[in-house]
């Protein structure tokens, strides 16, 4: 949810280092708003909300990145950032677990979406697939999300 | 919440075929899933993948009327032997009873939903009353199941060269081989056992193997039956083979143990022999029938013989076409005037066309 500020809130000035990560942030507030405002034209019906998906993920990946491993930003800012809706808290957790360090979405693990109660095929190592043809998970797209691919 | 099928279904009717070659297949039901393709009743659906890089495969008609026709939910093949519908009731000669219209068909399904619960089966599906015609289905089914029918169905884009998804694409990108009559079946038709190409192949190969199929000459619209010994009469050809078209005469040989059957049209000539696939039995006795050059020598031909005013150029030989030229006279005129009408004639049925 991006930036509907309390009125507590709107007291409170960002954190230090807020300035260096603003222009990045910004970028992706504006690629997310052409995401949303794309014309479905030529498009599967699945494949309509795949953009969306793509830019959440990579959004979080950036804070998760400058957080987790480059060690950049402060733990004020990070969860500033989360709180201000320009990552997603859940997914990243998800991220820190071994074997989902590259997972797509959170979608993409949840058996209850599926008709067998298994988690989507993105999540298949592509050693196990044997097929030879690449897929392309309905949820966001993803061609493989396991920690081996 | 009742199922409107009846009883609640826990496995579907289904061939070998489609369900694959995998021994645990994980299976999705859904009640009330969708209509069936015939009855257009709701129904439960199942769904299962049957093997690796196959589509998903469901059912798609429901259970009452693949019980009414003994064949897989899916497929709509026979479950003893994997033959369309058309070929084995042609085989077994059993009548499509199912009617076609809306109405008339839900009643008739709702009527048999019940009588298959309370009754059991009916119909001889298996054709135990008749040897011949088994034979003939066991010949023609498949000795192993056909898993190819169970891949992906062919890419409609990629046949436009206009594919955009490539390698992610689930259909085949093949183009489609095979006839294209074969490729226009319609589900309906299928069921009933009527207007299916492939079924209509299927008989026609099988005729010529069996030595009956038809001669390439189109005038010979003659059957010739061997076995014909004194219990056969004229009266008994005459009856068993008067279905299948309107019969310009039947002459018995009694010498040769054989006998003609002359039709009035080609076409009753062919379903007569499709028909005698399956055997040809009167009165207990088994005949072969095979395709003949007639030489007839009934009563019609000597009628014809007799007139003195006789328009016919070509005398009773029942090989020569018919010309427009030869109007036959005014049912007064022949034989000297007395009142022989054509259906008085025995061996001359319907309009006298010659």
């Amino acid at each position: 949810m991006p930036k509907v500020k309390s009125a507590k809130w709107r007291r409170q000035a960002p954190p230090e280092g807020w300035e260096e990560i603003k222009p990045t942030l910004t970028e992706f507030d504006q690629k997310m708003r052409d995401a949303e405002n794309e014309s479905s034209a030529g498009k599967r019906r699945v494949e309509a909300t795949w953009s969306v998906m793509r830019v959440h993920h990579q959004r979080s990946r950036y804070i998760f990145d400058l957080y987790y491993s480059r060690e950049l930003i402060t733990q004020q800012l990070y969860e500033y950032c989360l709180k201000n809706g320009h990552g997603d808290r859940n997914l990243i957790a998800k991220w820190k677990k071994q074997g989902f360090e590259k997972l797509c979405c959170l979608q993409c693990i949840q058996p209850r979406d599926t008709n067998y109660g298994t988690t989507c095929i993105c999540r298949v190592p592509k050693a196990n697939l044997e097929e030879g043809r690449t897929v392309e998970c309905i949820h966001c797209g993803c061609r493989g999300c396991a920690s081996s691919d | 919440m009742a199922s409107a099928n009846g009883e609640d279904v826990e496995f579907p009717i289904l061939c070998e075929t489609c369900l694959g070659e995998n021994p645990y297949v994980r299976m999705t039901k859904e009640r009330q899933g969708n209509e069936c393709r015939i009855c257009t009743r709701a129904f439960t659906i199942f769904r299962w993948l049957p093997g690796r890089g196959m589509r998903y495969k469901k059912t798609e008609i429901c259970p009452t009327c693949a019980k009414l026709k003994n064949v897989c939910q899916t497929c709509i093949l026979d479950l003893e032997h994997g033959l369309p519908v058309q070929v084995r009731d042609t085989a077994l000669s059993i009548q499509d009873e199912v009617p076609r219209e809306e109405s008339n068909r839900r009643d008739y399904l709702a009527k048999m939903a019940n009588n298959l619960e309370v009754m059991g089966e009916q119909t001889d599906f298996s054709g135990k009353a008749q040897p011949a015609g088994r034979e003939m289905l066991k010949r023609m089914a498949r000795k192993d199941p056909y898993y190819q029918r169970n891949r992906a169905h062919i890419c409609s884009f990629f046949v436009k060269g206009q594919c955009t998804r490539g390698s992610e694409c689930p259909y085949r990108h093949e183009m489609p081989q095979g006839d294209a009559e074969l490729a226009k079946q319609n589900i309906v038709d299928r069921y009933h056992g009527k207007n299916d190409p492939v079924a209509r192949r299927m008989l026609a190969r099988s005729l010529k193997t069996d030595g009956l199929d038809a001669p390439d000459d189109k005038s010979i619209t003659s059957l010739f039956v061997l076995g014909v010994d004194q219990s056969v009469t004229q009266a008994d050809l005459r009856d068993h083979f008067l279905p299948f078209g309107e019969l310009k005469s039947v002459v018995v040989v009694p010498k040769g143990n054989c006998a003609f059957v002359n039709y009035k049209s080609r076409a009753g000539a062919e379903a007569a022999a499709l028909a005698a696939l399956s055997g040809c039995s009167i009165n207990d006795k088994s005949l072969k029938v095979a395709w003949g050059k007639p030489k007839p020598k009934g009563p019609k031909s000597e009628l014809a013989q007799a007139q003195p005013i006789s328009n016919e150029t070509s005398a009773a030989t029942g090989s020569q076409p018919p010309t427009r030229a030869n109007i036959p006279p005014p049912p007064g005129a022949r034989n000297n005037g007395s009142a022989l009408y054509p259906s008085q004639d025995p061996t001359a049925q319907g309009a006298y066309n010659k």
